[in-house]
């Protein structure tokens, strides 16, 4: 049966991770994500016994993460974009040691300290590695709240499914913002014993060590490329976009998360004035959908990114495009979402520029 | 002065500052503060006092936290309520 609420997008995440059933969750406040935490503590224990702890600072929380991720428990932790920069170290960690979890990152203005409005300047941070090493999260962006209570379930599947963590790249105003969503049912907890967690040596296991220290060169190396090659591996199974209208367009534009909404709606006022325009919507930041926008190029004569920062997903686009098409930018920051009207102006003048 | 109609109570804390209401409000009454609250939101209050008592802040706002009164011949009482909107919505006003 459907289970239909109006939720907060904060809200709606932490009740999805419940129902996913997560097994710990580690956090500090930070707006504009303090209501996950809140939502956790006043309903987690006493529907699943899930532990939910406030730790003393965010590097505590993100090493509590660590600890339990290692016993091969479904746990995540939740922060804004301060917040995640003081995690950086304790998720290198993770990702080293090969640890499945799951971290949200509600993405405010920035640099700095910055501002509690919404933001996408984190998108360098959380795709390109962030921390110390070569490694890489699973980034995933949603665009509606729906999707930030989907992306809670397909996140910890994945983390398990790659042993890796996983990133929910959201914003600040879809945190805040209250939309219809559709509830999957509760999941139970996880009683399965992983070969490769720390759950206590009997004698009929192997020891099993979580550890990201080796010192030895070749040995570290050995691992390096064991990773790469799981990257290699992600980059061909898992990558996922949306189009839309993007059979005979004249412009495409590129965007992902919440501004991708705001671009549909460009898109409608742009087709009232004759100029057809398609969105494409990259839903895993990591792996990039490359392929897909490099073969969107043949059809178009140019893209057009908006994003909430300064142009950031805008080099992966071009990368990807290779120079085919010219790639336009735009994009406000500091926490100001950019308006349809903005963007259909910018449409305009792009569309003006490629027929004269 | 212009004679007082209606009223508002916003509950600060749980305002985000999304100025859905500010929109609603036929009067332009309200507008976001120069304060912040403890989250760091700018919230609304009212810089006007021509509200009607319209309720039509409280019904927009998401959070449901607008509280509407509105001056009758009796005593002082809330013609509107929205309850939390993690539970369901239940809507009283009373003419």
């Amino acid at each position: 049966m459907k289970e239909l609420k109006l939720m907060k997008g904060n809200e709606a995440l932490a009740e999805a991770a419940i129902r996913a059933g997560c097994d710990g969750y580690f956090g500090y406040p930070i707006t504009p994500q303090s209501e996950v935490l809140e939502y956790l503590t006043q309903h987690a224990k006493a529907r699943t016994g899930m532990v939910v702890l406030q730790a003393e600072s965010e590097i505590a929380s993100i090493n509590m993460v660590y600890g339990a991720a290692g016993t091969g428990k479904k746990v995540m932790t939740s922060s804004s974009s301060p917040g995640i920069s003081l995690m950086q170290e304790g998720i290198s960690y993770i990702a080293c040691a090969e640890l499945p979890c799951l971290l949200v990152n509600v993405v405010r203005g920035g640099p700095g300290l910055g501002t509690i409005q919404p933001s996408q300047g984190d998108y360098f941070q959380a795709v390109k590695g962030g921390g110390h090493g070569d490694y890489k999260l699973i980034v995933l962006a949603p665009s509606t709240v729906q999707e930030m209570v989907d992306h809670v379930k397909l996140g910890f599947e994945l983390a398990f499914k790659w042993r890796n963590p996983v990133m929910i790249l959201t914003d600040g105003a879809l945190g805040q913002m209250m939309e219809k969503v559709e509830l999957f049912p509760q999941m139970p907890r996880t009683e399965e014993i992983y070969p490769w967690a720390t759950t206590g040596k009997t004698k009929d296991r192997e020891r099993s060590i979580i550890t990201s220290l080796h010192i030895q060169p070749d040995k570290m190396q050995e691992i390096n490329l064991h990773l790469q090659k799981k990257y290699k591996a992600i980059e061909e199974e898992e990558i996922r976009y949306e189009m839309i209208d993007c059979e005979e367009p004249d412009l495409i534009l590129v965007a992902f998360g919440l501004v991708a909404r705001i671009c549909q709606k460009a898109a409608q006022l742009a087709k009232e004035k004759g100029i057809k325009v398609g969105v494409f919507r990259p839903i895993t930041l990591f792996p990039f959908p490359y392929k897909a926008l490099n073969e969107l190029a043949d059809k178009v004569k140019s893209f057009l990114t908006v994003e909430m920062n300064a142009g950031q997903m805008v080099e992966d686009v071009r990368l990807a495009v290779n120079g085919k098409i010219p790639v336009e930018f735009t994009g406000r920051m500091g926490g100001i979402v950019p308006t349809p009207e903005e963007i259909l102006q910018k449409i305009e003048e792009i569309y003006v520029g490629e027929t004269v | 002065m212009a004679k007082v109609k209606g009223d508002i109570i916003v509950d600060i804390e749980k305002c985000k500052g999304c100025e859905l209401c500010a929109a609603a409000c036929p009067q332009g009454s309200l507008e976001l503060s120069r304060k912040l609250n403890s989250k760091g939101y700018h919230y609304i209050v009212r810089i006007e006092d021509n509200c009607t008592g319209c309720t039509n802040c409280a019904l927009v706002c998401p959070e449901g936290i607008i509280k509407v009164y509105r001056k009758t011949d009796k005593k002082k009482e809330p013609v509107a309520t929205i309850s939390n909107v993690t539970g369901d919505i239940t809507i009283t006003v009373q003419s």
